[in-house]
């Protein structure tokens, strides 16, 4: 819970700082806060204590989310300070990630519907914002109103379905909800599943899966490419550990009602996700493909109900958000000295700067799901996991389509490594440099000892 | 009386939200949706909600409104740049709502609303402002403190997106 | 609602009737009594001699558009203190202190915007 007030504190001083004109030290700070915040999370662990009269659990699910949320952002914030310093928006970019944090926490980490809609809130009206943070480019600024049009269309559709449950079981108490589904089995109202619809169609564009996902290519390919970066790692984890603490923990009960739906999301997702990632030319919109591909094999693992499936979801989310920082971060760098992410730009990435090549191919293949990559064994632990609960079906799909992804991705692959024709080199600062390398590393590691990571949360 | 009072503001509610549609002038259409906020403030205050009832018409019929209106005069709305929509959309969308009013319509017929003892007391203050106060600095003072950081990342957003950059090289 | 509470509202009831329907009165009032002479000339809206040109659809400078979401925000802020007031004395120190620390983080907010000059006209 200190971690929460911790970031929001961090929040308040990257605006003091403006104030006082004290910009110099705050990218350091901001990072050596958000360390504080790790180490304060990690304190909550094992305790499970709710504070504020039930708003908030830490319990070690929650724990474990928060901590990945607060790391991956401060890795993200390490390797994008060139989008910061310097900035005449440095602070208020700052301030909005921060807070951008605040609501992902609040999203794993909830215990009453109306922390979880603020949380939302707060998480996506930063977004909306910093969506459109490249005010001079035509398509930033479409980018953030597309997604503020669709996202406050969701939020509607989330909060009827809350109001609706409310009606239904008369508390936003996600474990008096539970209480009441469990106590009225038979005599719950017809109006009750459809706020457990509403609420699935509100969450399901968050996580944007197939078909909600429409806002997703254009905002993730039109925002500033670090943006995208923060969407697809840290807002991720945010919407997917919502999606799983309302529909695998709060309507555990009745899951079998939606679970029908969530199947056709799942294949539809995996198909049309994997299938048009393929005719991208673009590097960055094919990662936002991708990262919709990603939530469909989350999906997957989440409706076969393994009793090891928090585990397994905090692996792939961990092994999902390290490989796509790796290759946003690259991504980025390329964008800066060639001013485009298109896949003529990554040609003879091998020859201008051997180790960024070398980092961007291994993220590469992790996200394809080559061994010994960490995203492998994800897709292996899910795979395993949805056979175990027989659904032979949806495995053939997710096998079939993982392998239209391993095309796709090996296409920026070879691109890379054939020779270019201008030898302009590409430049990472020292900083930038240590942190892929260490990431790179991560993805490498975290294929080495997924049990150790999964019995974490089981 | 009650009962008539609610159908009056039903109806009040319903038709100005359609008008809100069907308006061709967007100018009318928000003047409509004033009309329709007017009447469901008086919905709260038929449901003992007075402080919602008052604060509805400050904020939404208020402050809101101008925003609307500022919207609209910044977007340039003539006749000429309104875009073409196709009508297989316009199905589209009257299907998905249709469907989507059907069942709700059909999920919230006849149902029996919660016992009182489950819902629990229902009185004739507990709309009021006062227990609103109790309730949101005891149960909800959590959602109110973090409230405030809703509002400052509103704040920032809107000074970064809408401030003018100082044009240096001009 | 019993049939009784809804008394108390009849003054506000009355205060809505008298303020329709002066504006009813006025507007009809104004077109019965005035005399009417329509010409062209006198029915092209009066811009201090100037001919109209264009319509009235214009975008407009984005700053009353800043100044206009700045108020609502501030505006909202305001709302959460009518049922802080009512309560004042049962919350004590107590709910002093926590409206004191909401109040703080949107002030940090408003010497921000001061600062990024969001609140000047001319720049």
């Amino acid at each position: 819970m200190n971690a929460l007030l911790i970031v929001c504190g961090l929040g308040f001083i990257s605006l003091v700082a403006e104030i006082i004109n004290l910009k110099k030290g705050l990218h350091i700070a901001i990072v050596l806060g958000l360390v504080v915040a790790v180490a304060a999370v990690i304190g909550d662990w094992n305790t499970s204590a709710t504070f504020f009269n039930n708003m908030l659990i830490f319990d070690p699910f929650s724990v474990a989310f928060t901590c990945l949320i607060i790391v991956v952002g401060i890795f993200w914030f390490c390797l994008t300070s060139p989008f910061f310093i310097g900035e005449s928006h440095q602070t208020d970019r700052t301030a909005l990630i921060i807070f951008t944090m605040v609501g992902g926490i609040m999203m794993v980490s909830f215990h009453n519907m109306a922390i979880l809609f603020l949380g939302i809130e707060i998480l996506s009206i930063s977004l909306y914002v910093l969506a459109g943070s490249h005010k001079e480019s035509f398509f930033s600024n479409e980018a953030a109103f597309k997604y503020f049009i669709m996202g406050s269309f969701a939020t509607g559709f989330l909060l009827m379905g809350i109001a609706l449950v409310y009606g239904a079981t008369g508390s936003f108490d996600t474990s008096e909800i539970t209480m009441h589904i469990e106590g009225h089995k038979a005599g719950l109202p017809g109006f009750f599943y459809v706020g457990i619809l509403l609420m699935l169609v509100g969450l399901a564009f968050k996580i944007s899966v197939v078909p909600f996902h429409f806002w997703a290519p254009d905002v993730y390919a039109g925002s500033p490419t670090m943006i995208t970066a923060f969407m697809s790692t840290v807002v991720k984890i945010a919407a997917v550990g919502a999606f799983y603490k309302i529909f695998g923990l709060c309507f555990f009960s009745v899951q079998m009602s939606v679970l029908p739906i969530i199947q056709g999301i799942i294949i539809l997702t995996l198909l049309v996700a994997n299938i048009i990632a393929v005719y991208q030319n673009n590097v960055k919109r094919m990662l936002a493909y991708s990262s919709i591909a990603h939530v469909g094999y989350m999906l997957l693992g989440f409706i076969s109900g393994s009793v090891k499936f928090e585990g397994i979801l905090f692996f792939y989310l961990a092994s999902y958000a390290t490989t796509s920082l790796i290759a946003f971060g690259i991504l980025y760098a390329i964008e800066n000295a060639k001013g485009s992410t298109s896949i003529d730009a990554v040609k003879g990435l091998y020859n201008q700067n051997p180790f960024a090549a070398t980092c961007m191919t291994i993220a590469l293949l992790s996200l394809a799901g080559i061994p010994p990559f960490a995203g492998f064994f994800s897709k292996y632990l899910i795979f395993g996991s949805a056979i175990e609960a027989d659904h032979i079906m949806l495995v053939i799909v997710a096998v079939v389509t993982s392998l239209v992804g391993v095309y796709y991705y090996f296409k920026p692959i070879i691109y890379m490594f054939s020779p270019a024709q201008a030898s302009d080199k590409l430049y990472l600062s020292a900083v930038q440099k240590a942190f892929l390398g260490m990431l790179t590393a991560a993805a490498l590691l975290l294929g080495l000892l997924p049990e150790w990571i999964i019995t974490i949360l089981s | 009386m009650i009962t008539n009072l609610f159908y009056f503001l039903s109806f009040v509610a319903v038709l100005s939200a359609l008008m809100v549609v069907f308006s061709r002038n967007p100018v009318y259409s928000v003047l409509y949706l004033i009309i329709t906020f007017f009447a469901i403030a008086g919905h709260y205050v038929l449901m003992q909600a007075e402080f919602l009832a008052v604060v509805h018409v400050i904020v939404y019929a208020g402050a809101i409104m101008v925003l609307f209106l500022y919207v609209i005069m910044l977007l340039n709305l003539n006749r000429e740049s309104e875009p073409h929509k196709s009508n297989i959309l316009k199905f589209a969308a009257a299907i998905c709502s249709g469907l989507l009013l059907v069942v709700l319509v059909g999920s919230l017929r006849g149902t029996e609303l919660l016992k009182h003892s489950e819902a629990g007391e229902v009185s004739s203050t507990m709309g009021g402002v006062k227990n609103l106060g109790k309730v949101l600095f005891t149960d909800f003072l959590f959602p109110f403190e973090i409230a405030s950081v809703l509002l400052l990342a509103a704040m920032v957003g809107v000074v970064m997106l809408a401030k003018a950059e100082k044009k240096t090289n001009l | 609602m019993e049939e009784g509470s809804l008394v108390q509202y009849a003054p506000i009831a009355l205060m809505f009737l008298v303020a329709a329907g002066f504006v009813g009165v006025t507007m009809l009032a104004t077109h019965l009594l005035g005399p009417k002479r329509k010409t062209n000339v006198k029915l092209e809206s009066f811009e201090c001699g100037i001919e109209a040109k264009g319509n009235a659809r214009i975008p407009f400078n984005i700053k009353y558009f800043l100044v206009a979401i700045l108020f609502v925000l501030f505006d909202i802020e305001v709302i959460f203190m009518y049922p802080w007031a009512v309560n004042f004395k049962e919350l004590g120190t107590e709910g002093f202190v926590e409206m004191l620390l909401f109040i703080a983080a949107l002030l940090i907010g408003f010497f921000y915007i001061r600062k990024k000059g969001a609140l000047t006209w001319e720049d």
